[in-house]
């Protein structure tokens, strides 16, 4: 939910409940004044009956008038001498409706004989005053209620400008650009100090981006050199004729390393750049169809180990990545599905609308299948294996939001990259 | 033909022209970016090694004030950088090939020839050495003038050991020849071996002389018998 709207409903709501509350007091309120009123009316109306009954000793019940009815009726037995007041309903005698009246009742002595006296009176008008009072109130409470709702809403999309403006550009930043990062000032200092803040932080993001970037450029320059130069005298070397079968063997071990050193020189550079983020650029790429001409390029190696290939295919996994990083995730797979089968094994190359799953038939895996896509993590055999295979697909996958399992079912192993 | 190696590194120059003089070329040396860019301004040459990291330069701007002067001139680049941008850039700018070090100086070597062999007649040339005859634009081999069908594999082999010819070819570059170096070594020197075989039984069946010579824990040599 949005800040601001989040603000306005809980706004709303408490100005709901606030102009309930105020509504229900007044209307209790204003009730409670005109009853007040009623009941002291009643109650001289009760004195002007007693000093004529005081006077005359008799009373003549023939008046009748909507707005006020005096009932006298002879009790008979004990009573109880109170006053009361009461609500009562009477019905008209011309419209055939019920209309609200307010009833005084109290007990007196007649000639000598008890009497109880209701003396009533019209709440008609009343009722209507209040009405008109609730209506009004009810009506400016509302009117009050939705224009400071729209104020409060027009302010603070005002007020929260800046912040939404500098949000946009924030979500926009690469850090992989040169472009600073510019906030969007504003009066509204704690604002201003989010801007300072989040601006440090890009520069200091573009900064680190830029020094690891030059790093790896420049060590894989500064190893790289000299690896081409024993490459390259070891080479002039071998030319060289006459060599003996001692110093064939010294060579090609010396070649040999230096051939490894470099591989692996490529290897943790590659995994640096990755982790650093420094392939940008995106496609929409289709993994399945991908993962298939990769497989073409492995073809004479997978004749030469004799290993069968199946390829089963529901669909087309379709995944917006950098096209590099696609390609040395497919090659690091399949490489590795070939490399760990053995000769007249198979490799199976499943793949449906959201995932690619590259498996082979291998010996059990020796360590914790935990540790399989750890750094150096060598498995087997060959000391040819660098170990980084893995760990590589592994950050790839990091970095392109896949998710990677292995799963060993005797044979058969298999690496599955969903989404 | 004359060739002009752009590089700082001393000693890997240094070899880069033993290695490319014993092939017939002239070879010439610029350890500086301003050494570089003098050179290019007096002389011409047939193909420009280019290393992209020079002390006191870019090896690009080289390459652009290259094309501006003598637009013939072949380019390879070698450089430490193995970015995809880098690759890309040199060859938009009009590099004819990029090579990442370390590489072999027989795959230089086969580079550079097919290079020149590309810019100097077009591609349209057959290659021939002793009683074998390669007609490059059809990929056309000719035994003592049987033609004799390779597959891809065995016809790159067979260009690139006519392109060093006697030299000593480890298994390894013979390998990052044919399959690029995304391969796993240990399993495709095997394949080399066997695509050797098959080379040398074909040239054989033909009429021709067996050729290829090994070199015990090295590799091979393509030579006259």
């Amino acid at each position: 939910m949005k800040l601001l709207e989040k603000a306005s409903r809980i706004y709303l709501m408490a100005s709901l409940l606030i102009y309930a509350a105020v509504g229900f007091a007044f209307y209790w309120i204003i009730n409670f004044m005109i009853y007040d009123e009623v009941e002291s009316r009643l109650m001289v109306e009760k004195q002007d009956f007693e000093a004529y009954v005081r006077s005359n000793d008799t009373w003549s019940n023939n008046s009748y008038f909507v707005e006020n009815k005096i009932e006298v009726v002879p009790v008979y037995g004990k009573f109880k001498n109170e006053v009361a007041f009461t609500d009562t309903l009477i019905s008209n005698r011309y419209d055939e409706t019920a209309d609200p009246f307010r009833q005084l009742t109290f007990y007196t002595l007649i000639g000598g004989s008890p009497y109880r006296v209701a003396i009533r009176k019209s709440m008609i008008e009343s009722y209507k005053l209040i009405e008109a009072i609730s209506v009004a109130m009810i009506a400016f409470l509302g009117l009050l209620l939705v224009s400071t709702f729209l104020f409060h809403r027009v302010l603070s999309g005002k007020l929260w400008k800046p912040f939404y403006d500098s949000l946009a550009r924030i979500k926009d930043f690469d850090w992989t650009k040169n472009e600073p990062l510019e906030t969007v000032r504003s009066e509204i200092t704690e604002f201003n100090e989010l801007g300072d803040v989040m601006e440090k932080m890009a520069s200091k993001m573009q900064h680190d981006y830029r020094s690891l970037r030059e790093f790896t450029e420049n060590a894989s320059h500064e190893i790289q050199t000299p690896l081409a130069l024993i490459n390259a005298r070891v080479e002039q070397f071998i030319q060289s004729g006459d060599l003996g079968e001692n110093h064939t063997y010294w060579i090609e071990e010396i070649y040999h390393a230096a051939r490894r050193m470099s591989r692996l020189n490529q290897g943790l550079l590659l995994l640096a750049k990755i982790e650093n983020q420094q392939f940008t650029e995106q496609e929409e790429l289709d993994l399945s169809e991908l993962a298939l001409n990769k497989l073409k390029d492995f073809e004479d190696i997978l004749q030469h180990k004799e290993i069968r290939v199946v390829v089963r295919s529901t669909g087309s996994f379709r995944k917006l990545m950098s096209p590099a990083l696609a390609d040395i995730l497919l090659t690091n797979l399949i490489n590795n599905a070939i490399r760990h089968n053995y000769p007249g094994g198979e490799l199976r190359l499943e793949s449906g609308a959201d995932y690619v799953q590259v498996s082979n038939t291998g010996h059990a895996l020796k360590s914790d299948p935990e540790r399989l896509f750890e750094r150096f993590k060598k498995e087997s055999t060959g000391a040819e294996s660098l170990g980084l295979g893995l760990a590589i697909v592994k950050q790839i996958c990091e970095n392109c939001d896949l998710r990677i399992s292995y799963q060993y079912h005797e044979p058969i192993h298999a690496i599955r990259i969903t989404e | 033909m004359k060739i002009l190696v752009v590089e700082d590194e001393k000693g890997l120059a240094e070899s880069i022209t033993d290695y490319l003089s014993r092939e017939g070329f002239v070879c010439e040396v610029a350890n500086t970016f301003w050494q570089a860019d003098e050179k290019i301004s007096l002389y011409q040459y047939d193909c420009t090694i280019v290393d992209l990291t020079l002390p006191d330069g870019n090896g690009f701007d080289i390459i652009q004030t290259l094309k501006k002067i003598a637009a013939a001139t072949g380019i390879i680049i070698i450089s430490a950088r193995n970015t995809l941008e880098d690759k890309l850039k040199g060859l938009e700018i009009g590099s004819d090939d990029y090579m990442t070090k370390p590489f072999h100086l027989s795959e230089l070597n086969a580079r550079v020839k097919s290079l020149i062999r590309r810019r100097n007649f077009g591609g349209n040339n057959d290659m021939t050495w002793k009683d074998i005859r390669v007609n490059l634009p059809a990929r056309k081999v000719f035994i003592k003038d049987i033609e004799t069908t390779l597959s891809k594999k065995e016809y790159d082999l067979l260009l690139y050991f006519l392109s060093n010819i006697d030299v000593a070819l480890t298994k390894e570059s013979i390998a990052e020849h044919l399959w690029g170096d995304n391969m796993d070594s240990a399993d495709s020197l095997d394949m080399v071996y066997s695509h050797i075989k098959n080379l040398r039984r074909k040239i054989v069946e033909k009429g021709g002389k067996d050729y290829i010579q090994s070199i015990y824990g090295i590799g091979y040599k393509f030579t006259a018998p």
